[in-house]
Formats: structure tokens, C-alpha cells, sequence
């Protein structure tokens, strides 16, 4: 038995993103011109109705803006009543006039204000919103609340249960696509529903002690392999979002369903249960058209889209719920160790590629099966990292959690002569040959024993020039380790006296954008059975190998982890390499030498440096 | 010459939108053209709608309703 949970959710924006293009039209910017407060409500009205039509209750997130308009108010009161709508709060469409009064600020995005701004926007907002409706919200939300702002809800409004906290690999990638002016720097955060450390909202409470006290819900479902390589706001549960991705064609767009329908596979990964929301703004549903679309393109993709979660539920496929009921239910069954994981597949480009994404309280990574599973993604959730963002932190806008291996802002399986890229994966040698498995195209099953979550490649042919063999990779996480398994096997070879090297090997660095940043105080460490060897990171390309390896350590200050590899043999030897400015990465890597078949097991661990 | 405006729909610049950059173009009403302020675009609606056609492409899975999993 599975459940797919679905939570919609609308907004009254009185003055939504086209107010700022009439503006460009040559009108002078006003905040409270009828016309478009009009618009808008008619907008948020026609989106309630299309839910409601379909038989789908939706969150209605109240902005402060629409806490001062008597009819949003009354629509909001009214559909709460009737359909059992939940009235929640959203820091998103905080410009109003008597915002930029009390507040003297054009700012609109909740996470970049001053710390001291936000505990009064928070105040203010919620004051307002218990004014209005007699009882504080539950349910909260923007594109992104950090850690420090949700800590503060907390501390001063404990019945805050819910808040849309990020939009899932909205990075340096939605800035570029949007011209470089869209200050959405958030990459690195799960994908689905989590509970968050007080530390940083990006990474899975580990325990109670670091819970931070709500359910965290992403921003849209995302498409997680069209995503990772292109704009977020293209390729999601969005109906509108996927015309501006042109994803249609004669205003049919099967891609949506295919989104939806992938996510409610995603049960089968995680004992049973999925999820989708959906959450449109006003200004993506304007009456002059937008993204090429006209207002009847737009208006329809929004009620096909609500057609099919309708029609999901009604075949008792889908259940829809409230974001505050969503997040009771969600925590009835989610230990804090229980990881989210996915085997996605290709649903636009027409290959048959598949990433498997994995999130737990200690690190978030991608496998890609296009690269005979090779790691292309390593967030060091352990580590835990405090990072405030807004005005007055050190990072203001970057806002993402960092990367140990990002592997399309940092080359990844590499090219060209320079140097490396970061991405974790194994090399098959034989006489001077050398066979990366990054070039070797496969798939996956996935599979549970236990706590254990198994992830199966299917083998793959190495061909050297005087001989050929299988290679089959096999990743193991159990559940509350902290800890990858990684198998690679030779199961199959053409000649059973050959000496073939398996090399696993993982080429990091740390960021969070595609730009370089400093590895000085870094520390590579190789622990043998003999021996030591250890270096500061300094650009000088130095390399060591030690027999008999007990552990390879990379300790990155800058992202408070330490990073290690172990096996479970003795007579493998452990390596580090240190990169050089025009290549700055670190590897280390454990090998051994097997003769005809065998294979090299290797455990990869993310821990909290200090 | 006269300011230019925005077109209809808000045409983005086709060429921008292959490297994935949405760039809003402006229209010059006497030239009876899109025109592009990044990437030095220019062409008419019948153009954008051909570049853009081709741009769709890149999703062979476009018109695919897939429902194995
Ligand atoms: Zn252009």
C-alpha cells in the first residue's frame, strides 16, 4: 500500500511580478493601483476554483500584503469554511504600501534581510495575520527560510508546524537563467519533505536534540536529472514553469504527468510513501500571457495539471491534504535516520539515464548510471554547517549548502589535458591500460535487506587491447552510518591469470558556485598498517601512497568535514594527490591488485571535522 | 527611431534561450523586428517561432506519455 500525499497551494499576491512591467511600459510604479489588485484576485479566485472543481482542498498562503484586503480575507475565511482550505502565512508578497512605510525597504526576499529585520518582519506579519484571522498561522513559507529565521518562529510562534523552505537546485543555475538577476542562491537541500537541523535548513535533523522543530517541503517537485542540469523554474510540478521550459507541443503537455507519475513511483523507494506539490503565484497566471503562452495556454495547463491530481484522487491514487496536516502525518512515520532516495530516470530527453539521489542527516549525493555510477554530487550534511544569510552575514546571498563534489561546476569525468574534475568513481587497470568506469554507460535497480538500501548496476565490458572483462559496481548505505559502501567486482574476464587493478578513487574540492575557491588548509591523510603520510594542502602537486592502507583522509576546514576512505582488506594501498592552482582538487583513493576475478570494497565516510 | 517595446506574449530572445538565459527582446515597431540587447538577436515573430520550434526539440520526450516506472 502506498500514499501519495499532494498539498496545492495558493497565494493572494496583491501586487505580483507584472506590476514592475507596466512600470517598464512606461507607467510609474504604484502599489495600490486598482487595476492590478483586481487582476490578482481574480487570478488567486480562478486557481481556487480550478482546485476546488477538481475536488483538491489547497493551502492558502496569506502575503502581508493580501492581510489588508478585505476580500482576499473573506475568500480565504469563506473557502476555509466551505472546502476545509488551511489559512496559512507566506513571507513571499510582503510589498505593500504599509510595508515599504513601516519598513523603508524594496527588499522582497524574507532570507536576505538583516537578522534584526527579520525578527520584525516575522513580528509584524504574524501580528497582523492574528488581527485578521483571530488565531496564528501553522503553516509558512518563501522560497527559502534559513535556519536562524525559522529558529526564531520557533522560539516566539511554537504552533508553526510547516514552511516551504527551499527550491531544490535553485543555484547558480537559475541565476544564469535568469539573466544573472534572479539572487535564488539556495543549491543543495533535499528534493522532498524533511525534517531540518537547527543548524542549517538545508541538512536533515540528525536527532531531537537538533530538530528544528518543523517539516521543511520544498519549493515545486522538481525534475531531479533535468534539473541538476538545467533552470529549476523549467522542469517541476509547475505547470507554467514548464511552458517557459517549452516542454509542449500543440498545447498538450505530457511531460507534467510524467513528472507527477514519477514521483508517485517514488514509494517504492521509500517505504510506500511520495509526495508532490504544486504552488503557482498569481503572476504566472496573467491575463496578457507569458512565456509565449497566451492567457487560454496558461489558464489551461493550470487545469489539466489540477485534472490529474483530481483524477488521482478520485481513483484513490492521490490524497490531498493541507501543508499542516501533511506535516502531522509526515512525522508520525519518519525516523531521523530514515534517508529519502530515488532512482530517477529520464522523462525529456529520450535516453534511458538514471540518477539515484540520496539524502540522510549525514550527506546528500548523486549517482549517475550514465557514468557507470559515479558520484557527481556530495553534500557533507555531518558537518552541519552554520552559514547565515541575508545582510550583515558573511555569505548575503549565497545561501547554498556546500559541495564536496559538484561535478558540472567542477568538470567532473575530465576532458582535457589540465588537470582533474571532481567526481568519485574507480579506474579498472591492466599493463599501463587504464579504464575509467565514468565512461561506462549502465543501469540500476534498486533494492532493500534490512536498514541496507542497495543500489545494483548492471555490469559493464572493459575491453582492454588484448582482453575483455565485467565489471559490476554495487553501493550499499545502511541506514544511520554515515557510511557508503562501495563494491566493484569482477565477474566475468577473459583471462583468469591477468593482474587487474581496481582503483577507487574520489577527486573533491569544496563551493557552493562554479568558481574556485581556496583549498589552502586542507589535509590529506593516508593511515597504513606501517605508516603515515599527511600534507597540508598547498598547490604543489604532491602525491604519496602508503601499503597496507587502513584509512585516506581528506580534512576540509572550509567545510568542516573530514572526509575518509576505508576497506576491508590488508594489502591494499592507500593514495593522495595533491592539485595544483590550475586544477584545484584533491583525491585520494584506495587500489588492489586482483588476479583474474575479485573485487575491492571500499566504505566512504562523512563525518563533522571538529 | 522610437523606444522600443515589449512584443506581444514577452518574447524571449530565441538565441539566448538555447543557452538558457531568458532575455526578454524588445520590439521595433518601424523595423517590424524582435530584437535581442544581449546576444545581438534580430528577427521576426515567424523567426522567433522557428528557432523556438527548434529549441523544443532537444525534448525528444516531449509529446511521450510515460507511465512505467
Ligand atoms: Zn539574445
Amino acid at each position: 500500500m502506498s500514499n501519495f500525499y499532494i498539498t496545492i497551494i495558493h497565494r493572494p499576491e496583491m501586487v505580483p511580478e507584472y506590476i514592475q512591467r507596466e512600470a517598464e511600459q512606461g507607467q510609474k510604479e504604484d502599489l495600490a493601483r486598482n487595476s492590478v489588485l483586481q487582476e490578482s484576485l481574480d487570478i488567486f479566485r480562478t486557481q481556487q476554483q480550478i482546485a476546488h472543481d477538481n475536488n483538491l482542498r489547497t493551502t492558502i498562503q496569506m502575503t502581508y500584503a493580501s492581510l489588508f484586503n478585505q476580500e482576499a480575507i473573506s475568500v480565504a475565511k469563506e473557502h476555509h469554511e466551505k472546502y476545509g482550505d488551511e489559512i496559512g502565512s507566506t513571507f513571499l508578497g510582503l510589498q505593500c504600501q504599509e510595508f515599504r512605510d513601516r519598513f523603508k525597504s524594496r527588499e522582497l526576499a524574507i532570507w536576505l534581510f538583516s537578522m534584526d529585520d527579520k525578527r520584525r518582519i516575522v513580528d509584524e506579519v504574524f501580528r497582523k495575520f492574528q488581527e485578521v484571522f483571530g488565531f496564528y498561522p501553522t503553516s509558512t513559507g518563501s522560497y527559502y527560510m534559513d535556519a536562524e529565521l525559522i529558529n526564531y518562529i520557533k522560539e516566539k510562534y511554537p504552533m508553526i508546524k510547516v514552511a516551504i523552505a527551499t527550491c531544490w537546485e535553485e543555484g547558480p543555475k537559475a541565476y544564469w537563467n535568469a539573466n544573472n538577476s534572479w539572487y535564488t542562491l539556495m543549491d543543495g537541500g533535499p528534493w522532498n519533505p524533511w525534517i531540518p537541523s537547527r543548524c542549517n535548513i538545508h541538512c536533515p535533523a540528525s536527532d531531537e536534540n537538533d530538530d528544528i522543530g518543523i517539516v521543511a517541503i520544498p519549493h515545486l517537485s522538481r525534475d531531479l536529472l533535468a534539473v541538476f542540469d538545467g533552470p529549476g523554474s523549467y522542469y517541476g510540478t509547475h505547470p507554467q514553469n514548464i511552458l517557459r521550459g517549452m516542454v509542449y507541443e500543440d498545447r498538450e503537455i505530457p511531460y507534467f504527468k510524467n513528472i507527477v507519475d514519477q514521483y508517485r513511483s517514488m514509494a517504492k523507494y521509500n517505504h510506500g510513501y511520495a509526495y508532490n506539490m504544486m504552488f503557482v503565484g498569481p503572476g504566472w497566471m496573467s491575463k496578457n500571457g507569458r512565456w509565449e503562452a497566451d492567457y487560454d495556454f496558461l489558464i489551461k495547463s493550470y487545469q489539466d495539471g489540477m485534472a490529474y491530481y483530481g483524477r488521482l484522487k478520485q481513483e484513490d491514487k492521490a490524497i490531498d491534504v493541507t501543508m499542516s496536516q501533511f506535516a502531522d502525518i509526515y512525522r508520525q512515520d519518519r525516523p531521523y535516520t530514515r534517508p529519502e532516495c530515488t532512482l530517477w530516470k529520464d522523462i525529456l530527453y529520450g535516453s534511458k539515464r538514471q540518477q539515484f539521489w540520496y539524502a540522510d542527516p549525514w550527506m546528500r549525493f548523486c549517482l549517475d548510471m550514465n557514468q557507470g555510477g559515479a558520484m557527481i554530487d556530495l553534500r557533507p550534511y555531518a558537518a552541519k554547517l552554520v552559514r547565515p544569510c541575508g545582510v550583515g552575514t558573511k555569505y548575503v546571498q549565497d545561501a547554498s549548502y556546500p559541495f564536496l563534489v559538484q561535478s558540472l561546476y567542477r568538470a567532473g569525468y575530465f576532458t582535457h589535458y589540465a588537470g582533474e574534475g571532481a567526481v568519485k568513481s574507480c579506474k579498472i587497470g591492466y599493463k599501463g591500460e587504464e579504464i575509467d568506469l565514468c565512461v561506462c554507460r549502465t543501469i540500476a535497480s534498486f533494492s532493500e535487506n534490512g536498514d541496507t538500501r542497495i543500489v545494483t548496476l548492471d555490469p559493464v565490458t572493459i575491453e582492454f587491447s588484448q582482453f575483455s572483462l565485467q565489471v559490476q559496481s554495487i553501493i550499499r548505505i545502511t541506514e544511520g552510518t554515515g557510511e557508503v559502501e562501495i563494491i566493484r567486482r569482477i565477474v566475468d574476464t577473459d583471462d583468469p591469470t591477468a593482474d587487474i587493478t581496481i582503483d577507487e578513487y574520489i577527486t573533491a574540492c569544496y563551493g557552493t558556485t562554479e568558481y574556485p575557491e581556496d583549498l589552502t588548509g586542507t589535509q590529506l591523510t593516508l593511515r597504513g598498517a606501517g605508516r603515515s603520510e599527511s600534507i597540508d594542502y598547498a598547490y604543489q602537486c604532491r602525491e604519496a601512497t602508503v601499503e597496507n592502507i587502513r584509512l585516506a583522509e581528506a580534512l576540509v576546514p572550509q567545510a568542516n568535514t573530514r572526509l575518509s576512505m576505508r576497506t576491508n582488506i590488508k594489502d591494499a594501498a592507500g593514495y593522495f594527490r595533491e592539485g595544483f592552482a590550475f586544477s584545484p582538487m584533491y583525491t585520494i583513493g584506495i587500489r588492489k591488485t586482483v588476479t583474474g576475478k575479485g573485487e575491492l570494497r571500499t566504505w566512504l565516510k562523512i563525518e563533522k571535522a571538529s | 527611431m522610437a523606444q522600443g517595446q515589449k512584443g506581444k506574449l514577452n518574447y524571449r530572445c530565441p538565441r539566448c534561450l538555447m543557452r538558457e538565459v531568458d532575455m526578454d527582446m524588445l520590439y521595433d515597431r518601424e523595423a517590424d523586428e524582435y530584437y535581442c540587447l544581449r546576444c545581438s538577436f534580430t528577427g521576426d515573430e515567424q523567426e522567433v517561432l522557428r528557432l523556438n520550434a527548434q529549441f523544443r526539440e532537444k525534448y525528444r520526450d516531449r509529446m511521450r506519455r510515460i507511465t512505467e516506472f
